[in-house]
C-alpha cells in the first residue's frame, strides 16, 4: 500500500477519451451494423420523401388542403421529435461515461460538451430535413417569380438553414429546461399542444377549403427576403441557445445527467432492437415513479363464476391503469387524426398504402395501451399462478381491452377520413370496429414478446443471419396485417361494402381466436 | 478539518409526492465510519444521494466537508461514491477501468491504492484482463469498490457495499475501510449487514419512519 505522489497536471477530458478510445476493442461488425442501419434509414426516408420533394419542381396539381396537411405533418413531426428529444434528455452521456467521468474532478463543461454538440448536430440535420420538407409541402403554392415554376435554390438553402436553426434552438431550449422538472413538463405540454393544434387545424382545413385557401394564399406572398428573415431569426435563436447552454454546462447538475443518461442508454438499446415492451415499461416506470395513488377495491366479479372472475380480476389491472391515465387515452384519440393527414401530405391521396400503414400502426399502438399487465406477466406469471388462473382464460380476458381500444381507434380514424370527405359511404366506422379484434392479436403478441437476446442467431438470408428479435417483431406486424387485412385493403382502395365488414368480422374472429389458442399452447 | 465531515439538519426529501426522509439529523466526525441502517425503503440511499448533492432536499440543510454539496471539481475530488448500478465501458478490462479512475483524478495527492494493488487486494488477479461483463456479480461489486479506492478522497459514500460479496471478503472489506479511515478518510455507508458494520467498527444509525431513530450505536451486533 502506498501514499500516492503528485503526478502531472490536471486531467483533460480529451486525454481521458483518447485513453478509452485507444483501449476499447470494437469488432468490425459493430461499425458494419451501424453503417448498414444508416444506409437503410436513408434509403427508406428518400423513398418516402421522393414524392413530396418532387413538388419543389413546380405546380403538380396539388390541392390547397394538401399543402396544409403537409405543413401540419411537418409541424407535428417536429413537435414529436422534440418530445422524443426531451424523453432522452436531450443532454445525456453514454451510461459508462455517466458512471466514470461525471462524478470526478473533470471539468463538467468538457465532459458534457461532446453530447451537447452531438445533440445539436442531430437536431440540425433533422431540422434541415423538416425545413426542406415544409418548403416542399408549400411548393406548389409559392410564386418564385413570373414565369418560373421551380423553387429557387436560395429558398431551398434558406429553408434548410431556417429549419436547422429553429430545431437546434428548440433542442437547446430543452437542454436549458432539463434541470428543472417543472419547465421540462411545460415544454412537453407545449410540444403536445403545438402538435395537436397543427394536426387538428389541418384536418379542419381539409374539410373546409375556405380555411386552407387562406393559408396557402399566405404562402404565395412569401419572397426571398421573407425567407432570409426567417432564416436569420432561426440562426440567431440557435446561436443564443448555444451561448446560454455553454454558460450553463459547468454547473449542469450531475444528478440530472446521471438519471437521464441511464434512461437514454436503456431506451436507445431498446429502440435499437425494436424492444417495444421494454420501451413501454420505461415510459410506465417514468410516469408512475414518485406518485401516490388512492388504492381502491377490486370490482366484485363473483357473478361470472370462480374461474372467469379471477381471470377478469387479473385483466382489470389494465382497465384501472388506463382509467388513471386519461392523458394516454386523449393522446390515442388525437392520434386518430394521423391517417387523414399522412396520406394526403405525402402522396396527395388520402387513400393508398401510406394511409393503410398508418391505420395499422395506429391501431396496434392503441391496442398495446391495454396490454401493460400482459407484458408484466410474460416475464413474471406469479400473480396469475397465485390466483390459480388458467393461462387461456387469463389471456382471453386480457384480449378484451386491446380489442376495444384498437376497434375504437380504427372506427374514429376511419370516421375522420369519412368526415374529411376522403372516403365515401357510411360503413367505415363499422369496418373499424370489426377490425379491432384482429389487430388486438398483434398488440398481444407485441406485449408477450420475450426479452431480447442480441446474441441469438436467426434464419440465414443473403445479407447474413437475421436476428430472432427482428423476426419476432416482423411477425407481430404481419399478424396485425392479417387480422385487419379486409379493412386495410378497403381503406387503400377507398371502397367498402357490407360484405367487406362481414369478411373483416370473420377474419378478426379467426386471427384473434387462432392466436389465443396457439399462444396458450406455446405456454 | 475541525468541524464534522457531514452535518445533516432536519432534512426532508422524497420523490414527487412521496416523502422518504422527514426531519433527518446526522453528524459524522472525521475518520469515522457510519453505517446507516433501516428496512427496505427507509431512505438510506436517498440520504446518501443528498450527501452527494445528487438529490436536492425539499427542506433542511446538508453540509459536507463544511459546506453544502457543490457538485463541482473540488467536491468530487474530495468525495467518492460507489454507484448502486455501475455501468462499464464495453471492451475495457478490469485493470483499464481502475487505471481510468486514477487518470481522471490527476494529480493524485493523498492516500489511495494503485491498480495492481487493488487487483490483488480485491481478489481480481485472475480476472484483471477480463471485461467486467464477463465477471460474476460479486466480482463486479469488488471492482466497483476497488474503483472507489483507486483515487484519494476524504469522504467515501457506499450504498450497500456488502451486496453480492461472500462473507470472507466482507470481513476483508471491513478491514480496508478501517485502513481508509486510518489515513484520515471518513465513510458513510448504507447497509443491511450489521455484522459487517460491526467488523468495520462503524457507528450504526437506524432510519425509521423517515427519521433517525437511533443516532449512534457502536460495537458488535447484539
Amino acid at each position: 500500500m502506498i501514499a500516492a505522489t503528485a503526478a502531472a497536471g490536471p486531467p483533460r477530458v480529451a486525454a481521458i477519451r483518447s485513453f478509452i478510445r485507444g483501449r476499447r476493442r470494437r469488432p468490425w461488425y459493430d461499425w458494419y451494423s451501424a453503417g448498414f442501419a444508416v444506409v437503410l434509414v436513408v434509403i427508406l426516408l428518400s423513398d418516402l420523401l421522393a414524392q413530396p420533394l418532387d413538388r419543389l419542381a413546380g405546380p403538380g396539381g396539388s390541392a390547397p388542403a394538401q399543402a396544409v396537411a403537409g405543413a401540419a405533418v411537418v409541424i407535428g413531426a417536429a413537435a414529436g421529435l422534440l418530445l422524443l428529444a426531451q424523453a432522452f434528455g436531450p443532454l445525456a452521456l453514454s451510461p459508462a461515461d455517466a458512471c466514470w467521468l461525471l462524478l470526478t474532478p473533470l471539468g463538467r463543461r468538457d465532459v458534457l460538451r461532446r453530447p451537447a454538440v452531438t445533440a445539436a448536430a442531430i437536431a440540425a440535420v433533422a431540422g434541415a430535413v423538416l425545413g426542406v420538407l415544409a418548403l416542399a409541402m408549400a411548393g406548389p403554392f409559392l410564386r418564385p417569380s413570373a414565369g418560373r415554376h421551380r423553387v429557387p435554390w436560395a429558398w431551398l438553402v434558406l429553408a434548410t438553414v431556417g429549419g436547422a436553426g429553429f430545431f437546434v434552438a428548440a433542442v437547446l431550449a430543452g437542454m436549458l429546461a432539463q434541470p428543472w422538472p417543472r419547465w421540462r413538463a411545460r415544454m412537453r405540454v407545449a410540444g403536445a399542444v403545438i402538435a395537436v393544434a397543427a394536426v387538428a387545424g389541418a384536418v379542419t382545413a381539409e374539410r373546409w377549403t375556405g380555411v386552407s385557401r387562406v393559408v396557402t394564399g399566405r404562402f404565395a406572398g412569401l419572397s426571398t427576403g421573407t425567407f432570409g428573415l426567417i432564416g436569420a431569426v432561426a440562426v440567431t435563436a440557435a446561436c443564443l441557445g448555444a451561448v446560454l447552454v455553454r454558460r450553463m454546462l459547468p454547473d449542469f447538475p450531475a444528478g440530472v445527467v446521471r438519471t437521464d443518461s441511464a434512461r437514454a442508454g436503456r431506451a436507445l438499446m431498446a429502440a435499437a432492437f425494436l424492444n417495444v415492451p421494454l420501451l413501454s415499461w420505461m415510459a410506465e416506470d417514468s410516469h408512475w415513479r414518485g406518485r401516490l395513488l388512492a388504492s381502491r377495491p377490486w370490482p366484485l366479479l363473483a357473478a361470472l363464476g370462480p374461474g372467469r372472475s379471477a381471470a377478469c380480476v387479473l385483466a382489470w389491472a389494465d382497465w384501472r391503469r388506463l382509467a388513471r391515465r386519461p392523458a394516454v387515452l386523449t393522446a390515442v384519440a388525437v392520434a386518430a387524426l394521423a391517417p387523414a393527414l399522412a396520406g394526403a401530405a405525402f402522396t396527395g391521396d388520402a387513400r393508398g398504402w401510406i394511409t393503410a400503414a398508418v391505420l395499422l400502426a395506429g391501431a396496434m399502438a392503441a391496442g398495446t395501451q391495454g396490454t401493460a399487465a400482459t407484458r408484466r406477466d410474460t416475464n413474471d406469471p406469479t400473480l396469475r399462478r397465485l390466483l390459480g388462473v388458467d393461462p387461456g382464460a387469463a389471456l382471453a380476458a386480457r384480449a378484451v381491452l386491446p380489442a376495444l381500444l384498437a376497434a375504437a381507434w380504427l372506427a374514429l380514424a376511419l370516421g375522420l377520413l369519412l368526415f374529411t370527405g376522403e372516403l365515401g359511404g357510411g360503413l367505415w366506422p363499422l369496418l373499424g370496429l370489426a377490425a379491432g379484434p384482429g389487430v388486438a392479436a398483434a398488440a398481444l403478441r407485441v406485449a408477450r414478446t420475450a426479452p431480447v437476446n442480441p446474441a441469438e442467431r436467426g434464419p440465414d438470408t443473403p445479407l447474413g443471419p437475421t436476428p430472432p428479435w427482428l423476426v419476432s417483431r416482423a411477425g407481430s406486424v404481419l399478424l396485425g396485417l392479417a387480422g385487419a387485412y379486409p379493412a386495410l385493403r378497403a381503406a387503400r382502395a377507398g371502397h367498402v361494402h357490407g360484405s367487406t365488414v362481414a369478411a373483416q368480422l370473420a377474419v378478426s374472429a379467426v386471427v384473434l381466436g387462432g392466436y389465443l389458442v396457439l399462444a396458450v399452447r406455446a405456454d | 478539518m475541525a468541524g464534522p465531515v457531514v452535518a445533516v439538519r432536519a432534512v426532508r426529501a422524497g420523490y414527487g409526492s412521496l416523502v422518504v426522509l422527514d426531519g433527518v439529523d446526522l453528524t459524522v466526525a472525521g475518520s469515522e465510519i457510519v453505517a446507516v441502517t433501516g428496512v427496505n425503503g427507509a431512505g438510506k440511499s436517498t440520504l446518501l444521494s443528498c450527501l452527494a448533492g445528487l438529490h436536492r432536499p425539499a427542506a433542511g440543510t446538508v453540509a459536507v466537508l463544511g459546506a453544502p454539496p457543490r457538485d463541482d471539481a473540488a467536491f468530487w475530488r474530495a468525495v467518492a461514491m460507489v454507484a448502486d448500478q455501475p455501468t462499464w465501458y464495453p471492451g475495457l478490462t478490469v485493470r483499464e477501468h481502475l487505471e481510468l479512475v486514477r487518470l481522471t483524478h490527476q494529480p493524485v495527492r493523498g492516500w489511495c491504492l494503485r491498480a495492481d494493488e487493488l487487483i490483488d487486494v480485491f481478489g481480481l488477479s485472475a480476472r484483471a484482463d477480463a471485461v467486467p461483463s464477463d465477471l460474476s456479480s460479486g466480482q463486479r461489486q469488488r471492482l466497483s469498490l476497488a474503483a472507489s479506492l483507486a483515487r484519494p478522497s476524504e469522504l467515501l459514500l457506499l450504498d450497500e457495499p456488502e451486496q453480492s460479496l461472500d462473507p470472507a471478503f466482507r470481513q476483508e472489506l471491513a478491514g480496508l475501510l478501517a485502513e481508509y479511515t486510518g489515513h484520515g478518510g471518513t465513510v458513510v455507508m448504507a447497509t443491511h449487514d450489521l455484522d459487517f458494520a460491526a467488523a468495520a467498527g462503524a457507528r450504526r444509525t437506524l432510519i425509521a419512519d423517515g427519521r433517525v431513530a437511533t443516532p449512534g450505536l457502536t460495537g458488535p451486533n447484539p
